[in-house]
């Protein structure tokens, strides 16, 4: 669809599809069809045939308008006040002309109509982006990035010259991207990257995420869909951060606090203290309330608490939901029974999930599904930092690259 | 270098005295526990005591004694593993984190290595056990522990300067380590409520330094400030703040 329309003067349009060409006196529009629902047409036209101009005087951009309008679509319905307060682009006079009971469609618009009225640029879209998706990081899956140093111990570290060094490598390779930072108190750097091509603008609705805690050697990325830009993403943070290489982690999860957790070491772990708190025994009392009921296996219990202690610590678990083992194993049997013809290593994928992976391993020998201790395959990945593993034969440890 | 030699003096004249005075306290202690002895056996208490006495006066003297591996600020215990180490910090007479070390031993050799942790990974950790821990553990420990408690120091300080000073300080930017902090302060500079401007950045280029390295206290207009400055190298944090308070507020009433 394709119209010509006269103008005297700049309008905003800021609806689905529709593409600004031009703001001069002829304006051509494209209206692709997907997602130009016949309810918003006449919402669209109705721009055209009342024009107004703003205090600034600027356009503000169709894209960001569009963007920060599907942006507000996302949020809860009753978040979203909290989100924009948390955002202070729009004043807290602007925010009491919203009504926030009718339907988010409606919400978005106004919201967007009030960020007009501040010619809202892309810096602030994606900075609204990052708010959104920190009290949300839990639907991103992460990974976990280690670097290592090349040598020398830096003195300080100076947030100013970190952005300007990840900004000018990456803008060094790509001329079209989106950057944009945000601290938060727990000295957690956001960085949202949209990335674009040599002959396209960034595609804001797939950037990647990146945290990094200053000082530490660790970086937590949610990659876009595009992977392509991995390797100048892992590039600009070792430069910005003053580091030699960079590897990939085989630990993921969705749970961002968790992998923080469990490489910086803030996870309980079981140490040995002569600690004047008081030992925490599995309190027969407590469970036994009433004294007709006798436990036979006492002893027992306490044993696989006990075990079961030392191997997971008695604080709550970081939260994984699975974890991954590659088997490339000769299959053990009886030489009689000769199962397979071939000696060949059985290769076989082994995966455990769960909403809250440690913990269900950590309740498995209470409950009596599994004897004490476990695994140490299963009890070793808080502390290997890793739910990915390759287990090959060699001298019946396990080995992984 | 001649201010810092007197400094250095002045420390070990306070410390030789202090020595003394402690000195002076303990044997005073056990001449008062020689004549409660001895009191006791005036009274001749000759029956044998009660068991239960006997196992809580026990109970009571372990935990006295974990309280005081706890304050020295190091403690250790063998594990099945190794030796389990405990690094209990300390800032301004409270006891705040403690991190644990595992370490186990290469065979005979004498020779440790770091097995698990739980230190926060902007200590450099690794490299002072590569560098360290084989042949000198004392040193390896010394220096983390002093790593571990000024880090702790700075963070408790930025902590309290924040808490005292809720609505006129504000956090332009710090690190991990908070060895770089810059903030925002305002001082009320005249009885009429209004207020002065002043932004203040601090470094500490010695990780295992107490006092910030370099401090510059400027107005909202750029202007330094050497008296601000100055008291935020000197002090800690939140006096230095409450110092600039006071004074303020003494030369306004004054003048």
């Amino acid at each position: 669809m394709h119209f010509n329309l006269p103008l005297s003067k700049s309008v905003v349009v800021s609806h689905l599809g529709l593409t600004l060409m031009s703001a001069s006196t002829e304006v051509q529009l494209f209206i692709p069809w997907k997602g130009a629902s016949p309810l918003n047409l006449p919402v669209a036209w109705s721009y055209f045939l009342q024009p107004f101009s703003f205090p600034g005087g600027s356009i503000m951009d169709e894209t960001v308008a569009e963007y920060i309008r599907r942006t507000v679509l996302k949020m809860p319905r009753d978040e979203i006040k909290m989100m924009l307060q948390k955002w202070g682009f729009l004043s807290e006079a602007q925010l009491q002309t919203l009504n926030f009971h009718q339907q988010k469609d409606n919400i978005s618009q106004e919201v967007v109509q009030l960020c007009e009225e501040n010619s809202a640029g892309i810096k602030q879209a994606a900075a609204l982006d990052i708010i959104y998706n920190h009290i949300y990081q839990n639907k991103r899956m992460w990974s976990v990035y280690q670097m290592k140093k090349s040598g020398e111990e830096e003195e300080y570290f100076d947030i100013a010259d970190f952005k300007k060094k990840f900004k000018g490598r990456i803008r060094s390779a790509l001329k079209n991207v989106t950057i944009t930072f945000k601290e938060y108190e727990d000295n957690a750097i956001w960085i949202r990257v949209a990335w674009g091509t040599p002959h396209k603008k960034p595609n804001q609705y797939k950037p990647s995420y990146v945290v990094y805690h200053s000082q530490t050697p660790y970086v937590f990325i949610s990659a876009s869909v595009l992977k392509s830009n991995l390797p100048l993403l892992c590039q600009a943070l070792i430069v910005a951060s003053n580091y030699r290489d960079i590897r990939e982690m085989e630990l993921r999860s969705h749970s961002l606090n968790s992998l923080k957790d469990i490489v910086f070491k803030r996870y309980s772990q079981n140490f040995q203290t002569y600690s004047p708190k008081p030992v925490q025994g599995w309190n027969v009392e407590a469970e036994n309330a009433d004294r007709r009921i006798v436990h036979e296996n006492r002893s027992v219990k306490e044993r696989i608490h006990r075990l079961n202690q030392e191997s997971f610590g008695c604080g709550p678990q970081p939260k994984l939901e699975f974890a991954q083992y590659r088997l490339d194993t000769m299959f053990k049997s009886d030489p009689k029974m000769d199962v397979l013809d071939k000696k060949e290593p059985f290769r076989c994928l082994v995966k455990f999930s769960s909403p809250h992976l440690l913990e269900s391993l950590k309740s498995l020998a209470p409950l009596g599904m599994a004897d004490a201790p476990l695994s140490p395959l299963l009890t070793c990945i808080t502390h290997k930092a890793r739910n990915y593993f390759k287990i090959r034969e060699k001298k019946e440890s396990f080995v992984s690259p | 270098a001649q201010e810092r030699q007197e400094q250095l003096q002045e420390r070990e004249k306070f410390l030789k005295s202090r020595i003394q005075e402690l000195r002076q306290r303990r044997d005073a202690l056990r001449e008062k526990v020689r004549q409660a002895v001895s009191e006791l056996g005036n009274l001749g208490i000759a029956s044998e005591p009660d068991p239960r006495e006997v196992l809580e006066w026990k109970i009571q003297k372990c935990r006295e004694l974990l309280r005081l591996f706890r304050l020295t600020g190091i403690s250790g215990k063998l594990s099945p593993h190794g030796i389990s180490l405990s690094l209990h910090t300390s800032f301004e007479g409270s006891l705040l984190d403690s991190f644990h070390l595992e370490l186990q031993e290469r065979g005979d050799s004498g020779r440790f290595w770091l097995c698990r942790h739980s230190v926060p990974p902007f200590i450099p950790l690794e490299r002072l056990a590569r560098e360290l821990l084989p042949r000198n553990p004392r040193q390896f420990l010394g220096i983390l522990c002093r790593h571990l408690n000024t880090f702790v120091g700075r963070r408790e300080q930025l902590r309290k300067l924040q808490e005292e000073f809720p609505d006129s300080v504000q956090v332009l930017s710090q690190n991990s380590l908070c060895n770089f902090l810059s903030f925002r302060y305002r001082i009320p500079a005249e009885s009429s409520g209004e207020f002065q401007e002043f932004r203040a950045q601090l470094r500490y280029r010695d990780p295992t330094g107490t006092r910030p390295d370099d401090v510059t206290a400027v107005t909202g207009d750029g202007v330094a400030v050497p008296e601000h400055s100055e008291l935020l190298r000197r002090l800690p944090l939140h006096r230095a703040l409450r110092q600039i308070h006071d004074t303020t507020a003494g030369t306004t009433t004054t003048g």
